[in-house]
């Protein structure tokens, strides 16, 4: 290249760059009226909200960076499925968007009837619900014991059935056919026998979307397909929305576009008398896709819309600063924890697990997630908002030296790791410790943090960052990985019941050798017994007293390490009046949502 | 006029006297080149930038140090605001802090052995390997050139963005190879290795294609050279200059490519600092802290354009025929 050219260009190229730094910084320039280390105020939680003062009419619009899973209420288990799932079908129970704590009626026409020691629970269902197109009849209870006895098709394969309808007569042999223990004597009578007395758990259970109901003359057909057209490509409704659809119950393409669209109307069967949900809503367009940071711009500085995402830190910083009104942070959005190898490696040692506990500056790691806006240090496992979350302790959590700390304590850690055999404090021993993490969101600051926690121990640390969906999949859900530690797992519970919490991820029994949820590979014989005895607890305060002891005892021996009760953080438009849903993470509820100016 | 000529040695110096008189200098091809280059003063700077940096890379903890700045992996979250949002640029942190509360200035120190590590060890590795097979290719034929030709083909054929991905995913937590691959930078560096070979086989097969038709080959296998000897001996030599030319444009495109690799959370995991990473890291909080994503960008931008305007420089003083 010819010199004098090069010089131009090198000049040309220097000068762009400076000038879009310059720009950059500009256009950028930020300052921040809340000072480093300052308390916050709280930002609206969404409790206490009218639900019923708002104007009909109007659509909204859902901005959704990501997709859902399923839209099948016998295979949906995930927060955003829920959004759908509860705006356009019925289920047995449930909570009210202010109300975490206690079911309604909603296809129910009562309170469920629990008889014979807890081994019985009878349910009443209403008589004025009805199918959407094409099938437009009543809503039976056939209706429902078949949505509950399809979960054990293995071409639904609902993954909680076992684990919460598990105890109904002959449902643990269940393939999808008739289960004996569930019984309709009537078209608005359904009874569960049980084979334990966990009536408690299995009312807690009737909330979920599994109990929503679904006609076997048109899902039957569809459910013979592995796995089952019903809520991939077809399906009817109940609620007061439905996906949009065609004249033969089609909404895939049309009400439906994985991974760019979807779309809520008007149920035309639905029966405002029977749903307190207000539906003032005509319309909801769902757009999928998108980065988070600039969906949040678009939502907060637009109209008529709502971000379905967790906010970027800094867009809920500008919305608690410029935009109040329009945030919300919704308290019992389940927890976050670093989760530690029971089985294997240096944790398998209780003193070291308490070492590391001590150790880990858990305020820092709220800090990073977004602060106080977004979650309070968590000193155990049941969250806020659940039975037992009190008698354990509430948000200071058992009083054992390791949990005393939030900001972390060396000289705390260093004695457990002297009782641990180290008597300089330190691990001289010759294992690493690997750490898997998310390299999504704010998970590798997370990560480092706890990187430099155990590195302060003296362990040599080995930390990998992975797509989310990738660190469980292939590292933490898999025992065989031999990860030593994940420190951003997670759990939100099922329903208001504190076994929804604590069994699957702590209890022995439910590890498995792929998908596996109990991360740490806990397996404490007093512990599974604990739990074993709280689930067959008939008196509910008796079983949160019960529960709260089981978690005394995960805090007692470390099994792992909370670091945060959740807050979800939630933003709108200026015009919209957005209803979360409390027991649901917070997600919004379109049931109940409207517009100040539709 | 007379004219005065001293036979000493390579430096034969022409002199004449008079009232005309002026020097005329035959010189070495060394110092040709080094004249050549020593005129482009944009190569010059580029050259200065990159020994300064090399410089900094070798004595990060020093300069560091010298700076007056904590160490690259010190978190201090008080440096953070009540949303765990870093600092701006001030006095104690020139080039401000990121999400930690670690200092940028001193990761962008640290992060240039990561980008030299893998661009300068990565394009030697391959340069060695390329030049072998292109040599062996060119030299041969026949079959050899066949098998070896193919192997290059095959080898291009790989895309080496999804194949790094791959293979950076693959041996992120215990390694490769039974362990012989180290997860981080030996594994980016296996990556640049693996498929950075070729271009300059390529290159030099077609160079020793025509080379081994010269004279100066027919005389050193007349006078009975092997093989080697005249591969190595004779042949090697005069591809030199292209060699040295390629292999220094390679160098930044190894450098983005591990950038491209950290940006996409497969290449060097935290917390070690690599310009890529940190980029990838600010990109979500781009329009508030402009500053941990500018100056990595910048050192970046910087370092990769120094060793192509480097480039650029030794092609013109090693072949100004080209021109």
């Amino acid at each position: 290249m010819n010199t004098s050219i090069r010089r131009r260009a090198l000049a040309t190229v220097l000068v762009l760059f400076a000038a879009a730094a310059a720009l950059f910084a500009y256009a950028s320039s930020h300052s921040t009226t809340v000072a480093n280390g300052a308390g916050l105020a709280p930002a609206q939680t969404g409790s206490g909200e009218n639900l019923y003062n708002g104007k009909r009419g109007g659509t909204l619009t859902v901005y959704d960076s990501e997709d859902f899973e399923h839209l099948d209420p016998g295979e949906a288990y995930f927060a955003l499925d829920y959004e759908i799932m509860y705006a356009t079908q019925m289920p047995l129970y449930e909570y009210l968007p202010n109300n975490s704590t206690t079911v309604s009626p909603m296809l129910a026409s009562g309170q469920p009837i629990v008889t014979d020691g807890g081994k019985t629970v009878t349910v009443h269902i209403k008589d004025d619900v009805h199918f959407s197109p094409p099938v437009n009849r009543l809503v039976t209870s056939a209706d429902v014991a078949y949505a509950i006895e399809r979960g054990a098709n293995p071409n639904v394969a609902n993954p909680y059935f076992i684990p919460y309808f598990g105890d109904i007569v002959g449902a643990a042999k269940a393939t999808g056919g008739p289960i004996a223990g569930i019984v309709t004597p009537n078209a608005t009578t359904i009874v569960f026998h049980l084979t334990q007395p966990t009536a408690i758990l299995l009312e807690g259970a009737l909330s979920l979307p599994i109990t929503m109901p679904v006609p076997e003359s048109f899902a039957g057909p569809l459910d013979k397909d592995k796995p089952t057209q019903y809520g991939t490509s077809s399906e009817v409704f109940t609620g007061p929305y439905m996906l949009e659809s065609t004249a033969a119950g089609k909404f895939l393409g049309l009400g439906y576009q994985p991974g760019k669209s979807a779309t809520l109307v008007r149920n035309p069967n639905w029966n405002p008398k029977s749903d307190p949900a207000p539906a003032y809503l005509d319309r909801i367009n769902i757009n999928i896709g998108g980065a988070s940071q600039v969906i949040g711009l678009q939502v907060l500085k637009g109209s008529d819309s709502v971000q379905n995402d967790t906010p970027t830190n800094a867009n809920v910083e500008l919305a608690y600063t410029k935009y109040y009104k329009q945030l919300y942070a919704v308290p019992g959005a389940g927890d976050h924890y670093v989760s530690l190898d029971n089985a294997k490696g240096v944790f398998s040692n209780v003193n070291i697990r308490r070492a590391a506990y001590a150790a880990l500056d858990r305020a820092a790691m709220v800090k990073v997630a977004g602060g106080t806006i977004v979650g309070e240090v968590a000193t155990h496992f049941i969250t806020p908002g659940s039975a037992g979350f009190t008698q354990s302790g509430g948000l200071a959590g058992p009083k054992y030296p390791w949990n005393e700390y939030p900001d972390g304590n060396l000289t705390v850690a260093e004695k457990y790791m002297k009782a641990a055999g180290y008597p300089s404090g330190k691990y001289t021993g010759s294992q690493s410790v690997k750490i898997v993490g998310s390299d999504n969101g704010n998970s590798p600051e997370e990560a480092a943090i706890v990187k430099d926690a155990l590195t302060e121990l003296g362990f040599n640390v080995k930390l990998v960052l992975v797509d989310q969906s990738v660190m469980y999949a292939k590292y933490c859900g898999v025992p065989a990985a031999e990860v030593d530690a994940c420190p951003e797992v997670g759990w939100i519970r099922d329903f208001a019941d504190p076994q929804t919490i604590l069994y699957v991820p702590f209890w022995g029994p439910a590890i498995t050798p792929t998908n596996n949820s109990n991360w740490g590979q806990v397996n404490n014989p007093q512990i599974n017994a604990a739990m074993v005895a709280a689930s067959q607890v008939v008196n509910p305060t008796a079983a949160a007293d019960a529960w709260a002891k089981v978690d005394d005892m995960l805090v007692d021996q470390a099994v792992a390490i909370p670091w945060i009760f959740d807050d979800q953080p939630n933003i709108e438009s200026a015009n919209v009046r957005g209803i979360n849903d409390l027991w649901d993470v917070g997600e919004w509820d379109y049931g109940y949502t409207s517009l100040d100016n539709p | 006029m007379s004219v005065q000529v001293s036979l000493a040695g390579p430096d034969v110096t022409l002199g004449m006297s008079g009232e005309d008189a002026g020097d005329i200098v035959a010189r070495s091809p060394t110092a040709l080149f080094w004249r050549r280059f020593r005129e482009d003063r944009v190569a010059v700077a580029s050259l200065i930038f990159i020994v300064v940096l090399v410089i900094i890379a070798v004595a990060a903890p020093l300069v560091v140090k010298l700076f007056g700045l904590p160490g690259p992996y010190v978190q201090n979250l008080n440096l953070t605001n009540a949303f765990g949002e870093p600092l701006g640029p001030s006095a104690a942190h020139p080039f401000g802090v990121d999400g930690l509360g670690e200092d940028i200035a001193s990761r962008v120190i640290y992060g240039s052995r990561v980008s030299l590590e893998v661009g300068v060890i990565g394009t030697g590795i391959a340069t060695v390997i390329g030049v072998i097979v292109g040599l062996l290719a060119g030299f041969y034929r026949g079959w050899v050139d066949t098998v070896l030709s193919r192997l290059t083909d095959l080898v291009l054929c790989f895309p080496t963005l999804l194949f790094g991905i791959g293979l950076a995913s693959a041996c992120a937590l215990n390694g490769c190879f039974y362990g012989l691959i180290q997860p981080g930078v030996p594994v980016i560096i296996a990556i640049v290795v693996i498929f950075g070979w070729t271009y300059i086989a390529r290159i030099v097969r077609g160079l020793v294609l025509s080379l081994r038709e010269k004279e100066f080959v027919e005389a050193a296998r007349s006078l009975g050279a092997s093989d080697a000897r005249i591969m190595f001996r004779e042949i090697l030599p005069n591809l030199a200059a292209p060699v040295i030319v390629y292999a220094s444009l390679l160098i930044p495109v190894n450098i983005l490519f591990e950038a491209a690799l950290s940006f996409l959370g497969v290449g060097v995991q935290p917390p070690t600092a690599s310009w890529g990473q940190m980029i990838a890291q600010a990109t979500p909080i781009f329009n508030i802290a402009w500053w941990w994503m500018v100056f990595p960008g910048a050192a970046l931008l910087l370092t990769v354009l120094a060793f192509n305007l480097l480039g650029d420089g030794l092609q013109d003083a090693l072949n100004p025929k080209a021109d």
